[in-house]
């Protein structure tokens, strides 16, 4: 009985020591500003609307979804 | 012998308590940077004009409730998977069905486009993740090719393929996930850390490295290093089950969506949520989200049948699309960004543009 008691201890205790050395590794982490994460984002997609086609539409003709041509084979 | 194992000072108990003190410092760290909000920072931003977007193809022919879908990286080819077992390929420009298989088991919860395009992935409760080769030849029998990768002891909920037809990335009911080799079928590396089911994964965007994010249903995101199969950064704000992400294109952030029907926006450089997509009137879950190319617009997909439009930067709701007759439990953009293809319990998919 004390042999599984002291088993269950040690696992226990691995995972306890696991979590702290995780939540050590999480915690010292190097961060950056919300200010600055914030202005990259705003600066991608400033970059890339312009060639976002769900924003900026193309031509229907360039768009294979909205063009109304009909795909048929003739066979 | 009942101490073996412990250090000078450690108990049990020492560990939990630092365990929380640590957890309340990651806390501290996280909000000395809290600056700022992001839709703050677009108030600058120009706002977003109307959308038309309209369903321009519906594919039918799933008999039963569609629960995953993927693009094909020639921007034309669908995969889909349904609760029957059936798994289709589909040209979405005809709407013509190209492949069709069986799976042995019913809910095919997970399904994946290689990227030669060659090739696709499939599982669900077989607890399996098999690839099947895709080939035009009428005399063979697809299912004959069926090749075995992935093993789990529950559920397959999402798999992807890495950079390569190589290797396969999977997630499962059994609280883990899994890198794979395909040819050999060997384990290359596990991912243990979620408390409960894992429903959802997506690889970062190769420019920035071997990473990946899941979320379970133990309410966490967890952003892993896949080489050494370390988790680096874990989230946990959402409220309920988190069954979708997606990386920002920028790889800087990722979006969930959750079953406490909101989506959310997180900065993995600033290590926090920077933005939630919620309003009072939207009470269903959230089932899949995925990001316009430039990123401005997150798509969601809603256990009330709709989508819902959001910008990303503002955080506001720009557009609510109806058409599906039952939850939309899967979306995906295209990969040029031209459209975004939404699957559904009604047995239908749609592609929007």
């Amino acid at each position: 009985m004390k042999e599984i008691m002291s088993n269950n201890n040690t696992t226990n205790i691995s995972q306890a020591r696991k979590a702290v050395e995780q939540l050590k590794m999480e915690a010292y982490m190097d961060r950056i500003k919300v200010s600055k994460a914030a202005a990259d984002l705003l600066a991608y997609c400033d970059a890339h609307i312009g060639e976002d086609p769900l924003i900026i539409p193309v031509p229907a003709s360039e768009n294979p979804f909205r063009e109304k041509k009909f795909f048929c084979t003739i066979l | 012998m009942a101490t073996e194992g412990l250090h000078e000072n450690e108990t049990l108990a020492s560990l939990k308590s630092e365990a929380e003190s640590l957890k309340g410092r990651l806390e501290e760290e996280r909000a000395k940077l809290h600056d700022v909000e992001l839709h703050q920072v677009a108030e600058r931003v120009e706002a977003l004009g109307q959308f038309v977007m309209k369903t321009r193809r519906t594919l039918k022919g799933h008999g039963n409730k569609v629960l995953c879908m993927d693009w094909c990286k020639d921007k034309r080819r669908i995969v889909s998977s349904s609760q029957d077992g059936k798994v289709i390929v589909w040209d979405s420009f005809t709407t013509n069905k190209e492949h069709a298989v069986t799976m042995p088991c019913t809910w095919v919860m997970a399904c994946a486009y290689a990227p030669s395009g060659c090739a696709i992935a499939c599982g669900g409760l077989d607890n399996k993740c098999s690839v099947y080769p895709l080939t035009f030849d009428k005399n063979e029998n697809m299912a004959a090719k069926k090749k075995s990768v992935a093993m789990h002891t529950n559920y397959l909920s999402a798999c992807s393929f890495t950079n390569s037809d190589m290797q396969i990335l999977t997630a499962s009911g059994d609280g883990t996930c899994a890198l794979w080799d395909v040819e050999s079928g060997q384990l290359l590396q596990s991912f243990h850390g979620h408390g409960a089911d894992v429903l959802c994964l997506d690889l970062a965007p190769s420019e920035t490295g071997n990473t990946f994010v899941s979320g379970g249903c133990d309410k966490k995101a967890m952003v892993w290093d896949m080489r050494s199969g370390q988790c680096i950064q874990s989230f946990e704000t959402h409220e309920s089950d988190i069954n979708s992400v997606r990386y920002y294109p920028s790889g800087d952030a990722f979006a969930s969506g959750s079953d406490d029907a909101t989506c959310r926006l997180y900065d993995l450089r600033a290590d926090r949520e920077v933005a939630i997509y919620s309003k009072e009137s939207i009470i269903f879950g959230a089932s899949s989200v995925d990001f316009s190319l430039s990123g401005r617009l997150l798509f969601g997909g809603y256990n009330d049948y709709t989508i819902n439009v959001w910008d990303v930067l503002k955080g506001s709701r720009v557009s609510i699309l109806f058409g599906h007759e039952n939850r939309v439990s899967t979306l995906r953009v295209s990969p040029d960004g031209t459209a975004f293809c939404s699957g559904s319990w009604d047995h239908t998919l749609r592609v929007w543009a």
